[in-house]
Parts: C-alpha cells; structure tokens; sequence
C-alpha cells in the first residue's frame, strides 16, 4: 500500500560531505579515551590483534549492513528502523521489532550529550586558565568532581551549583539547533567544519606529546607510552576477556547498532555507491582511534607520571584519564613550553568536536521517524525532542552520582547496541536472505567487495554477534538486572542508589512504551500493509 | 621501545593509515 505521509525530502549536499558526516558520526570520545585505556588495561599488542581480527569480522562487515540496510529503507522513504525492518521483512512484528532503534539512540543522545557538555565546559576552563593550580592528579579529581557536583562533605568547591546544568543546557541547544537546520543545512555543515577541525588538533596535540622529553624525576618517555599501548603479552591472548573487550571497543568506535549510521544513509539513492564510501569511514575512523587516539593521553600520562602511574590512572577509568590526568599534563608541559592552556582548549575542542559530529546523528533516526510518518516540520520535531531531552537529562546530571548514568550507558549504551546489531543481521542477511542483502550493497558499488564478506556476514558476524549477547548476558546483565552488581562498577547497588536506578529503567521502559504506540498509531495512519510492504519511491532524489 | 611493540604498532598503522589511503585514493581518483 502506498504511503500517504508527506516525507522529508532530506539529501546529502556532497560525498566528502556524506563521508566527514558518517565518520564525525563514527568518531567519538571513545576514540580518544576509551581505546587508549582499552589497549593498555588489556594486554597490549595481544589486544591490537583481537581487536583487528573484530574489525574485519564484526566492524566492517556491521558497517555495510547497516549502510544497506539504510539505503534500502530510503528507497520506501525510512529513514528509521521501524520502517526499514518493515521494507525488509513483510511481517506486522518487523516494525515493533525497530522500536530498539529509536530507544536506543534516544537514549544514548541524553546522557552523552551531558558527557559532551564536559568537554565543552572544559575547553573554556582551559581557555581561561581556571583549573590552573590544580597541579596534581587527586586536585584535578577534585575539580572535576567539583564540576560534576560531587564533592564529598567538606571537600573544596571550585564551582557554583548551576554550572554543570548551564553547560548541558548550552550544548543541548547547539545540538538541537544543528539538527533543526537540516541534514545538508546543519549536520554535513558541522561535519565539514569539526571534522578537519579535530583532526588538526589531533594531530598537533599528538605531535606535541609525541616529542616531549623525559621529565627530571620520573625518566619515561613517550615512547615507553606507546610500548604501554602496542607491548604484546601473548599470554592473556587465550582470554576470552580480551576478545570481548575488543569487540566492544569496534561497536563503540564505529557507532554501530545505534540507528544514526542507517538513518544518514536512507538519504541515498540506489545508484549512489555505498560499499567504499563504508570502508572509507570505517578507515577515517581508525585512524583518528588507533593512528591519533593512542598518540595522546596514554604516552602522557606515561612520560608525566611514569609507567606504574598511568596504570594506576588507568585503572580509574577513561573519563579521570581525560578530565584530570591530561590537564595536569598541560600544567606541566606549560612550565617549559607556554602553551598549556592552548593544548587544553585543542584536546577538550578536539573532545568536543568528536562528541557533537555523534551526537546531532543519535537524533535523526527519531526526527526521521516524526516527520516521515506523521508529517511534522522539521524545526518542530528537533525543538520537541530537545524538550524531552533536556527534561530528563536533567535527572542524568542531577543523580550521576547514584549510578542514574552508569545504567543507562549499560542498557542502552552497550547491552542495547548488540541487541540491534544482531537484529538487523538477521533481518537483513537471514530473512532479507544472503543474496539478496549482496546484491543491495552492491547497488552503485565503486568496488567489488571480496566475496569472502559474503560468508563472514551470512555466518562470521551474527555467530560472533550471539557469543557476545550470550557472554554479556551472562556476566553482566542478568547480575545487573537482579542487582546483584551495579552498572558502573562490580560492588552491589546500595539501598541509597536502588530508588534512582529503579527510575531510570523505568524512564527506559516508558519511552519503548511510547514508541510502539507511536509505531501502531503511524501504521494505522497511513494504512499500511504489513505483507504488502512500501511504494517505492523516486530512488534518483538524493544524488551524490 | 622494544622490537615486539614496534612491529605491533608498525603493522596497526600501516594497515589503518593504508587502508584509509587506499580507500580516499578510490574515492578521489
């Protein structure tokens, strides 16, 4: 049956445009502090080999998926999973079956969003020499904590009580006023601004750190960061630890199982490549993960605080390496060099950029959604969301310190993503069948992908896919779920936290409620037919 | 830096740094 909704006639300007958007979407704050941490906490160039064999066995593989997926909705005019599980699969359970493709990159959206507006926040801090002073990693958690709001009782107070809500207000406008303005208007535009931005400032920072000195009184180099990072120990290669780490670092990284990298594709047309511009982003990806992302807070925190140091700091996690290991860092390398605070504005830029090119994607499989299937206009739409995102990211910056976060980032943010992952596998490779998925990808192709990929999709990816959900499910979930551990770290949740994290599953449970029911209502509305499928529409709107 | 980390940080670069190129020169050219 024929659809009757008046669309979104969205389009992408140019290909470097597509290209910088995809990969702004694909390069996050991941790259720069959770792979550094990643590789150093897991056996070094032992972990590197894991975590290739993932890329050409999950990575790559999910990013020409879901890239036809994208672009086998657009044909239908979908740019949402609801709508390209139903053109895939002409059964009235394929549309509610998407419905984890706008909870979860919903989801996702509120809570980084805040994590971004640190980076934000941060930027000026360093711009205005405001953390100066805090010349030590336990001062520099203190400020940071300061920022955050948490500050134990009688600890220091470095901020007012607002700051943290000023910010994340601040930056959920920028976001939102980037999508309202469009696909080509507001999302290609920042990602041909941000994305030669990031990698500038990349480049320098790692440069810098790269050709720093042994410093008096602690004798290591950047380059015993680097033997941190790339040191094989082959004998944690028999852990199935690592293979699992590594395979959540390559769905982290590549923005993979979170519904934005299909959405931006369903604004191509069939005779638009779509197997090399994915092995492009893919590659621009890694290389600001692996090539510039290991280049910078590892080997500084190494050369400033030695080897033991920066595996203590790493110990306590990706976001004390980023916040306070690195502007201590810019503290010291400013006693010899005058540009400390310069290098704090380029890395929290650099942060910046990297987040906001993420998180303006996470928005637009939803704005597709209300728009395709209800008719809404644009502006409309984005300034909606932005409401309900800045409501409850309210209670994300508010409860962080309850584990309110933590939860999220598990259910939808890790656990959710492969549960996506593995449901558009199937749906694309299984029920679509193999031949056809092959096919699709190949529409327009500038390259013939190696056939080998065929067999890797069809039986590799959702095999290493399932060892994943299973292993995760066991070990993390069913623990988290029955509250035995909480999200963010191995200790039970206490009575003080259970009330919070029993909101924000709920707040969860409540927006996949609301979503099917907006699913039912858009089916009913616009008189679909479930075992008939979509009109296609004119595939020739969107050339590039 | 010791031998195994240099070849492990050499093969990743190259592998990344020439499959970024291979792919922008198809692209490109």
């Amino acid at each position: 049956m024929s659809s009757s909704n008046s669309g979104s006639n969205e389009a992408w300007g140019s290909r470097i445009g597509l290209i910088l958007a995809m990969a702004g979407n694909a390069v996050g704050l991941g790259n720069f502090l959770r792979f550094p941490r990643q590789a150093a906490a897991n056996g070094g160039g032992s972990y590197m080999i894991a975590y290739f064999i993932a890329l050409l066995l999950l990575g790559i593989p999910l990013m020409w998926i879901e890239w036809g997926v994208g672009r086998n909705g657009g044909r239908y005019r979908k740019g949402h999973l609801p709508g390209m599980f139903a053109a895939l699969w002409k059964h009235p359970a394929a549309k509610y079956v998407g419905v984890v493709g706008l909870v979860v990159p919903m989801g996702v959206m509120i809570y980084y969003t805040y994590i971004e507006s640190w980076t934000l926040a941060f930027a000026i801090f360093s711009a205005t020499k405001d953390y100066w002073g805090q010349t030590t990693q336990e001062g520099m958690l203190g400020y940071l904590r300061s920022f955050q709001g948490l500050t134990p009782e009688g600890g220091t107070q470095y901020h007012a009580s607002y700051t943290p809500y000023a910010f994340f207000t601040g930056t959920l406008l920028i976001n939102i006023w980037v999508l309202s303005k469009g696909v080509s208007g507001g999302i290609e535009k920042l990602a041909k601004i941000g994305m030669p931005v990031l990698f500038l400032f990349a480049i320098v920072l790692a440069g810098v750190v790269l050709t720093l000195p042994a410093q008096p009184g602690v004798g290591a180099t950047p380059a015993q960061g680097l033997e941190f990072i790339y040191a094989p120990d082959f004998s944690r290669l028999g852990s199935p630890g690592i293979w699992l780490a590594a395979a959540g670092q390559i769905f982290f990284t590549l923005s993979v199982g979170m519904g934005s990298l299909q959405a931006y594709a369903s604004y191509l047309s069939t005779k638009d490549d779509i197997a090399l511009n994915g092995i492009a982003t893919a590659a621009t990806n890694e290389t600001a993960e692996v090539v510039l992302g290991g280049s910078i807070a590892i080997p500084a925190a190494v050369t400033f605080f030695g080897v033991a140091g920066a595996m203590q700091i790493a110990q306590g996690g990706s976001f004390d390496l980023g916040f306070a290991t690195m502007p201590v860092v810019f503290q010291q390398i400013d006693k010899t060099l005058p540009i400390g605070n310069l290098l704090g504005v380029m890395w929290f830029g650099l942060l910046f950029f990297a987040g906001i090119t993420s998180s303006v994607a996470m928005l637009t499989p939803i704005t597709a959604f209300f728009r395709e299937e209800f008719g809404f206009k644009r502006e409309t739409v984005a300034w909606i969301l932005g409401g309900i995102c800045f409501a409850v990211g309210l209670l994300h910056v508010t409860w962080l310190g309850h584990g309110f976060l933590d939860e999220w980032d598990y259910w939808v943010g890790t656990f959710g993503l492969v549960l996506v992952a593995i449901t558009e596998v199937i749906i694309f490779v299984w029920i679509f069948k193999p031949d056809n998925a092959w096919k699709s990808i190949h529409m327009g192709a500038d390259i013939n992908i190696p056939k080998i990929f065929k067999f890797i999709m069809t039986y590799v990816t959702p095999l290493y896919l399932l060892i994943i959900l299973t292993w995760w499910g066991k070990d993390e979930a069913l623990p988290i779920l029955l509250n035995q551990r909480s999200a963010g770290s191995s200790t039970p949740v206490s009575d003080v936290d259970m009330p919070y994290i029993t909101i924000s599953r709920v707040i969860l449970v409540l927006f996949a409620i609301v979503f099917l029911f907006f699913i039912r209502t858009a089916w009913k509305r616009n008189g679909y037919d479930d075992r008939k499928g979509f009109a296609e529409i004119d595939t020739n709107r969107a050339e590039v | 830096m010791s031998g195994g980390a240099l070849a492990f940080m050499a093969i990743s670069w190259t592998f990344v740094l020439g499959l970024t190129a291979w792919s922008f020169a198809k692209l490109l050219t």
